[in-house]
């Protein structure tokens, strides 16, 4: 586990022991070293001072040839036990006697040198001058093991290991009595946290434990909740009152719609009444007045009877579009491709279509009302049929293709077009980009299209361009 | 043993620088045997290792300064009587000083003749003539030496005698400590200190 994924109590356990480890062990080792070096000078300066002393007391016993006398002089040296040998060489590097320490093998030097002293193989051994007046009458070579030395580290060691020890065990009994200073705010604060995001409950506080930064953190945790609690407080409400606004208007809207369908289909309904009786009218004046009408009475006529004709497709259209709203719509599987092709045949009855080529690409089957799709492809297919009709060679393609989890079928022509800024009026009743005279129509199909469709939970949409064709899009969920 | 070899280098020096070999031989000879008895068993090397100790003794007194003209003034080791060291008591003290004042020896015929005198080794065999002379020099601060059995009897302050086949001496501390000069503890603890009586 890596150190920043530690919990935060281990953490600072950590923290604290590399600390205190580190200050206590870089002092212990300074300390260590201090006390080696000192002591190493000091039993340098012990031995050189027990060599002087020696010397000196030995000058008489080499001036006078008393070799036993020399010898008691250096069996005082038994009281240091650290010094092993103690050598007295007269002036020209005979020697003249000898200490030799309990067990210790003599083992002489190599050649006398002047003064002085050194460390050799974990012994001390050094040369002093035996000088009377000046004059030397000889050299005291001394040896001194440096057991009291290691004696002394060890016991330094010993001291370093257990403070280290005792202060680890310190150090985490302190912590563990002294985290909570610190950690515990931050846990019971994650808890807090925790429990808030878990229950969604906004309600709950966090405890403040002390007026430090954590403390601070606290309070700001805890007017966070305040802010929380009351924006959600604020948005139930505004969510509530919007609901009902909403359930109200939705309400009104339904009844005027209710009462606009009523009304537009009962229009519908009662113009046919008068236009049947003018369309039957005219035909009697026609069939049965032939000889006596003159010829404009006969244009006249027909005119009336053409514009009756027209009405009467305009209010079917009116009531088939409001009808719309009024009829269930049972929905079933439909193969496109034959509903495509039916429609196509049946146009060939009103148009001439033998010009057209067309490029029809196979469909996919859907789920909606059939009779709804065919009044769609009805339309649609007929405009492109209409507004190609100019054309030398009008070329109409139908196909599909999969857009936003829907199925979009899409119908193209190469006819007159539109500008497609007008693209988005295309879609209303009784909007005509063309003149009736040019192209006729009642300016309700495409407004249907876009009814039915939408009530399919489809979409409709086109692109075009003046003089190049127009293509009209409608998708439906699969 | 230092001593020892000193003397034998004094006495065949001539032969040393030349003769390695022999030096080496005697270096052997005086390591290997018991040097001192064949030292005691040349009467003249008795005088040889007492020529030096009588040299020696100047390291361990120290006289009053009343005892010295000038700083440079020499120490002086006489010789009283019949000088039974040859040329080895000025061979051994040549060239030497003690404390920046040199080192001479003088010979005396009659206790009259000693003056500024530090060291005095008496060589009179008459009991009476020593005792005349210790009683002449008494309170002179000169330190009186002498091979002679009962010298410290005497009055005298150094005897030297023979033991084990070694040369010691003995110090009468009366008569020491009625002069000026300080013995050297050192030297005191080599010493046997005669008893009275």
């Amino acid at each position: 586990m890596q150190f920043k994924d530690l919990p935060i109590q281990k953490k600072l356990l950590r923290i604290v022991f590399l600390i205190n480890g580190t200050v206590l062990l870089v002092t212990c080792v300074t300390f260590f070293l201090y006390e080696y070096y000192i002591f190493r000078k000091s039993i340098v300066e012990k031995l050189s001072t027990i060599g002087k002393i020696i010397s000196a007391n030995s000058s008489a016993a080499l001036a006078f040839d008393s070799p036993d006398d020399a010898k008691e002089i250096l069996s005082a040296i038994k009281t240091e036990p650290d010094i092993v040998a103690a050598y007295l060489y007269d002036k020209d590097g005979t020697l003249f006697a000898q200490y030799n320490a309990g067990s210790e093998k003599p083992i002489f030097p190599a050649e006398l040198e002047a003064r002085g002293y050194r460390f050799v193989h974990s012994r001390l051994e050094g040369f002093e001058p035996v000088m009377q007046d000046n004059r030397q009458l000889g050299t005291l070579y001394l040896k001194s093991h440096l057991g009291a030395l290691y004696n002394r580290l060890r016991l330094y060691g010993l001291i370093v290991a257990t403070v280290l020890m005792l202060s680890f065990v310190l150090t985490y009994v302190l912590v563990r009595i002294l985290k909570n200073g610190i950690s515990a705010p931050i846990l019971s604060l994650a808890k807090t946290a925790l429990i808030v995001s878990e229950k969604q409950d906004y309600s709950i506080r966090a405890v403040k434990m002390g007026k430090d930064e954590l403390g601070s953190l606290t309070d700001a945790f805890n007017h966070m909740l305040d802010q929380i609690q009351e924006q959600n407080q604020s948005l139930k409400e505004f969510t509530q009152t919007l609901e009902q606004k909403v359930s109200e208007r939705t309400r009104q809207l339904e009844s005027v719609n209710k009462e606009l369908e009523g009304f537009s289909y009962s229009v519908s309904h009662d113009l046919r009444a008068p236009l049947r009786a003018i369309i039957g009218f005219t035909a009697i004046l026609e069939e049965d007045y032939t000889s006596k009408l003159d010829e404009e009475a006969m244009r006249i006529t027909t005119v009336i009877k053409n514009n009756s004709a027209k009405m009467g497709q305009l209010i079917d259209d009116l009531l088939a579009f409001s009808r719309i709203s009024r009829q269930d719509i049972a929905k079933t599987q439909i193969n496109m491709t034959s509903i495509v092709n039916e429609v196509k045949d049946d146009l060939a009855t009103q148009y001439d279509i033998s010009k057209i080529q067309w490029a029809i690409q196979p469909l996919p089957t859907i789920t909606a009302n059939t009779n709804l799709i065919r009044q769609v492809w009805v339309n649609l297919i007929s405009n492109a049929v209409k507004y190609s009709s100019k054309k030398d060679d009008p070329y109409i393609e139908i196909g599909s293709f999969l857009k936003d989890k829907q199925t979009a079928f899409f119908v193209r022509d190469n006819g007159v077009g539109f500008d497609q800024k007008y693209s988005d009026k295309l879609f209303k009743v009784f909007q005509r980009l063309h003149k009736t005279e040019d192209y006729e129509g009642t300016g309700i199909g495409l407004a249907l299209v876009e009814k039915i469709v939408a009530r399919q939970g489809g979409d409709v949409w086109a692109d075009a361009e003046p003089g190049k064709g127009a293509c009209f899009y409608f998708s439906l969920p699969v | 043993m230092s001593l020892v070899k000193n003397i034998s280098c004094s006495l065949v020096r001539p032969y040393f620088k030349k003769l390695p070999l022999v030096r080496f031989i005697i270096t052997i000879l005086l390591l290997v045997t018991n040097f001192p008895v064949v030292a005691m068993k040349q009467p003249a090397q008795e005088y040889q290792l007492k020529a030096v100790f009588l040299f020696n003794f100047t390291q361990f007194v120290d006289w009053p300064p009343s005892s010295f003209d000038t700083d440079q003034s020499p120490v002086v080791i006489g010789v009283l009587g019949d000088n039974p060291f040859g040329s080895y008591l000025d061979e051994i003290v040549s060239g030497e000083s003690i404390k920046g004042h040199p080192v001479v020896v003088r010979y005396y015929k009659n206790v009259e003749d000693v003056q500024g005198c530090h060291i005095l080794f008496v060589a009179l065999t008459e009991i009476t003539n020593r005792k005349k002379a210790i009683e002449t020099l008494k309170g002179k601060d000169i330190l009186t030496v002498s091979d002679a059995v009962h010298f410290a009897a005497e009055g005298g302050m150094i005897t030297f005698f023979i033991a084990n086949n070694k040369i010691k001496f003995q110090i009468n501390l009366e008569s020491a400590r009625a002069s000026k000069m300080v013995f050297s503890s050192k030297l005191l603890r080599l010493a046997e200190i005669y008893k009275p009586g």
